[in-house]
């Protein structure tokens, strides 16, 4: 049924129908609004879960943590600083191969002190194991966290489903919210394959040595690779039940496109109008949408790029003394493979700056213009005045 | 470590996970600080001149345990219940409650610890005596009571000689009933006596008996308080009345009646406890007082109380003669008393403000009858000697030892003169006299250093006993609690007659606190380095190496790493974190 909600409210209500039963979280803007309705949920009755109030985000992930080895479902949510807070357990939880699901609301870092968003901190957090989706629109950010529940509890993985600061978590749009019948379907309760049972006691965690570490590093790398197939395979359930088909990556006009613009996340959809408006101007412009991005889907990618010319990524975050986080991955996905596209590597956005239109016409008309990318990224819409200042 | 495949989706999974325990992982082996339990000393046991371990005490009481808690604190003082009543209480100013909101009630606990064990009729069984010695003491007053309530329990004889037709001293003639009423008395002094004590009252001591007691019995204590008033000494100071002997004539049931005003001289305890009788009698009583109400030596509450009740207070005023007026004034008018008005002065002296007549000020108050109460002598046989070379001399008695041991207890041995000082010193002097019996003169002081209680002079039974350990020196600051675990809560206030009622009776003032308000302002005792088995270092250890043993914990080392975390969460500081030997 199709309901009018703000991002955030998506996912509360993806939270809800996947029937949660621990949901620990500690308040962060722009997050809040997420746990704020899940309390009403749990308090009223619509959502029968424990609500635990905690003290700050790493107990709210160690109390998830203990929730999910417990063998129930678990959820948090977060944002930036809060997210760099649980640095720490976002490891714990998935070497612990826990599926828990969070939400994480991209914002800056501090300091310059700023609520508004940018990727960088969840980007920061992309070697902890986790699986990282980005969402683009309220639809997106619904349809996301219910795949999120079905590939961690098939990975073994924990997820985190990633959605824009204020663009997307306090945006109100209409989200097709479906009825818990197909839900359940999708996501049958969970059945644990360890948990904690006094009836039938192990110690889990426990000190590794050097001889058995890495084994257990590469059969969590195994999992990372089943995840897009897995993905997929979910999707597929996921499109019969609800006649939409989730996409780790989407490839719009990129079949025959001299140039293909990469986003993440709100830019998704900003870019696709600029695409349209390019393609009846008879420019061969493609988009590439990519929803996952760890595992980062390379063979996916590879194929999408395969024949464009160039590439232009767009990244909202940065990679201080390397570049824009995505083109990297974008990069090292084609690196070896004979004659690929050269990758433009654009930094737009940051801190909550609008990328409009025009800022996405300025990178593919520089795109088109420039024949090899320069080594460095290529930071748009600095303030040339601001600039000149401090060059003084 | 397990590995499992998923049917669903055929999926290897790896995860640390075994069968093992983590006791085979003796994480005790990281440490290099560990974590004990240290008894330390609370701030109110080190400032109670009888030692009393409030700590534990109100522990008990929290726990419904009140006998026991009773049993704990005869062990330092026999007088539970006159305390409780009586003594000004410098535990309630060291309390370190009171840096967090009001300090505990430790004087209704007392009263209600000793109350509810009133009718016992026993303490709790001595110590065997093994070799008796036979002691004499003089004067039934608080200070030689305690001694022989100690030597007693350190198996000695004891004989008190007595003046007066009853026991107890002050505490029998000298505090008003409704303050104290005797029943009370009469019930502690009962089990004294019942400990084996003879009593030999209206047996005066003179020169030629004190001669025979000391040869006669292997020991001399000298117990005389202060009970000789000081006069007056200004033109006319004899037709002032002794405050003292008006309380002892009230205490022995006299009511003298009186309807015109009456003035009392002084500003101590006594003053105004012969104030307060003045009122029951029919007086308007009028203290007169030489300096302000701030500098006034008797207790807070009393004054406060006084005051409530109708005594008029004249602060700065010192009395210059007094005189007898015609054959014809009222009966209620009998006296004029000339005062000369004093004023401060801008040069304070000892902490006090010092006064000096103001010029030219004189005044006069026409009185039924003056009363002096300035103070009070010890008398004959019960002066200590000075301090000289011949004596041992201690904070709270003075021994004289030539063929036999002469010891001065009681107001003339005592910094404070206090009921609890008298106990104190009573204690001491038990404490002394026993290590001289044993093990000689000389090893007095070593023995009574090894069960001082913080930094002194207070001295511990239970420790020169072997039933507790010597008392730490360390007593505890506020600084040192975790006070995130105390809550604020209101302190007990005991149940009091209104003023009009008590202005007409001598029926006791306060009713005690018993059943669930007892043990609640026991609650808010902060139990100052004691283990009362709280248990938040059981709880946060992340080891799980705190071991819960009968009501105590224990640390398991072969576990314990040495966070100190246990340390830092222990809300009463009874944990310190050490040094790990090496």
């Amino acid at each position: 049924m199709k309901q009018v909600h703000e991002g955030s409210h998506a996912v509360s209500e993806a939270v809800r129908l996947a029937r949660v039963q621990v949901i620990s979280a500690y308040p962060i803007t722009p997050q809040t609004h997420i746990v704020e309705a899940l309390s009403d949920y749990c308090a009223d009755g619509r959502l029968d879960a424990r609500f635990l109030c905690v003290e700050s985000e790493h107990s709210a992930m160690a109390a998830a943590i203990g929730a999910s080895l417990g063998g129930v479902r678990a959820f948090t949510a977060t944002s930036s600083h809060g997210l760099a807070y649980m640095h720490e357990l976002l490891h714990w939880a998935a070497g612990s191969r826990l599926p828990i699901v969070m939400a994480e609301v991209n914002r800056a870092l501090g300091p310059g002190w700023n609520i508004w968003t940018d990727q960088t901190d969840s980007l920061s957090q992309r070697d902890t194991g986790w699986i990282q989706l980005y969402c683009e629109d309220g639809q997106d950010a619904l349809d996301t966290t219910l795949m999120a529940f079905g590939l961690a509890e098939m990975l073994n993985l924990p997820v985190m489903v990633v959605l824009d600061a204020f663009f997307l978590s306090h945006t109100y749009e209409p989200v097709d919210v479906p009825d818990q019948d197909s839900v359940d379907r999708l996501l049958p309760p969970f059945a644990p394959r360890f948990r904690l049972d006094c009836e039938h006691a192990f110690n889990f965690g426990q000190m590794v040595p050097p001889a058995r570490y890495m084994e257990m590093r590469y059969n969590l790398q195994l999992a990372m690779q089943a995840a897009e197939a897995g993905f997929a395979q979910l999707a597929a359930k996921f499109e019969e039940l609800f006649g939409r088909r989730p996409q780790a990556v989407e490839a719009l006009a990129c079949a025959d496109a001299q140039i293909v613009l990469v986003t993440s996340g709100t830019v998704t959809s900003t870019c696709r109008q600029v695409v349209r408006d390019l393609r009846r101007n008879g420019e061969k412009v493609g988009l590439l949408k990519i929803g996952m991005f760890r595992p980062f889907p390379a063979d996916s990618v590879r194929r999408h790029l395969s024949r464009a010319a160039k590439v232009a990524v767009v990244d909202r975050n940065f990679s201080f003394g390397a570049g824009g986080i995505f083109a990297q991955e974008v990069r090292a996905a084609l690196c070896n493979r004979q004659g690929h596209a050269p990758v433009f590597s654009y930094v737009a956005g940051l801190g909550g700056r609008d990328i409009t239109p025009r800022t996405l016409m300025e990178i593919y008309d520089q795109t088109r213009r420039t024949a090899t990318p320069p080594d460095e990224s290529i930071w748009i819409g600095l303030d040339a005045e601001q600039v000149k200042t401090w060059r003084n | 470590m397990l590995l499992k495949a998923d049917p669903s989706h055929r999926l290897p999974l790896l995860i640390p996970c075994s069968t093992g325990y983590t006791l085979e992982n003796k994480t005790g082996s990281w440490r290099f600080f560990r974590p004990r339990y240290v008894q330390k000393t609370a701030p109110c046991r080190a400032s109670c001149p009888a030692g009393e371990d409030l700590a534990r005490i109100q522990t008990l009481v929290s726990r419904g345990l009140v006998k026991k808690a009773w049993e704990q604190l005869v062990l330092e003082n026999p007088f539970p219940a006159v305390c409780g009543r009586v003594c000004f209480h410098p535990c309630e100013k060291a309390c370190n409650r009171g840096r967090l909101d009001e300090a505990v009630a430790v004087h209704a606990l007392e009263r209600g610890i000793g109350d509810a064990a009133l009718d016992v009729q026993r303490f709790p069984a001595p110590a065997p005596a093994k070799s008796a010695r036979r002691v004499a003491i003089v004067g039934a007053g608080p200070a030689g009571l305690a001694a022989a309530y100690f030597l007693s329990r350190l198996g000695h004889r004891c004989e008190i000689f007595e003046s007066r037709a009853q026991p107890g001293g002050l505490l029998r003639w000298g505090i008003p009933a409704y303050r104290l009423p005797p029943a009370v008395v009469e019930k502690e002094i009962g089990r004294i006596a019942r400990l084996g004590v003879a009593i030999h009252c209206r047996t005066a001591v003179d020169e030629a008996l004190f001669q025979k007691l000391v040869s006669s019995h292997d020991a001399c204590l000298v117990a005389c308080g202060y009970n000789r008033p000081i006069a007056l000494n200004i033109a006319g100071g004899h037709y002032a009345r002794d405050g003292l002997q008006f309380l002892e004539d009230l205490r022995g049931g006299k009511r003298p009646s009186f309807n015109g005003p009456a003035a009392v001289i002084g500003g101590g305890n006594t003053a105004i406890d012969v104030a307060r009788g003045l009122v029951r009698c029919g007086a308007k009583p009028i203290l007169v007082y030489r300096r302000t109400l701030a500098d006034m030596p008797a207790f807070a509450p009393e004054i406060t109380m006084a005051l409530e009740e109708g005594v008029k207070l004249m602060e700065l005023a010192a009395p210059l003669a007094i005189e007898k007026t015609g054959a014809g004034a009222a009966p209620a008018a009998q006296y004029i008393l000339k005062l000369q008005k004093m004023e401060v002065s801008d040069r304070p002296i000892g902490g006090r403000a010092r006064v000096i007549p103001a010029k030219g000020r004189q005044e006069s108050l026409r009185v039924q009858q003056v009363f002096a109460a300035i103070g009070a002598a010890a008398h004959g046989i019960a002066q200590a000697p000075a301090a000289a070379g011949d004596g041992l001399v201690l904070s709270h008695c003075q021994f004289r030892v030539r063929e036999k041991p002469l010891v001065f207890i009681g107001d003339p041995a005592t910094p404070v003169k206090s009921v609890a000082h008298a106990i104190g010193s009573g204690k001491q002097a038990a404490l002394a006299l026993d290590t001289l019996f044993r093990k000689g003169y000389t090893k007095i002081e070593d023995e009574l250093a090894a069960c001082q209680i913080g930094p002194g002079p207070a001295l511990s039974m239970a420790a020169y006993q072997g039933i507790e350990a010597p008392p730490a020196r360390r007593v505890v600051a506020f600084e040192e609690l975790n006070c995130a675990y105390f809550e604020s809560a209101a302190r007990a206030a005991l149940p009091r007659l209104g003023a009009g009622l008590r202005r007409t009776r001598f029926a006791e003032i306060e009713a005690g606190l018993s059943g669930d308000a007892l043990q609640a302002e026991a609650r808010r005792c902060f139990a100052c380095g004691t283990c009362n088995a709280c248990d938040n270092c059981r709880l946060f250890c992340p080891e799980m190496a705190v071991v819960a043993e009968k009501g105590t914990r224990r640390i398991d080392y072969d576990y314990c790493k040495g966070c100190g975390i246990c340390v830092a969460e222990c809300p009463r500081s009874a944990m310190t974190m050490e040094e790990e030997p090496r």
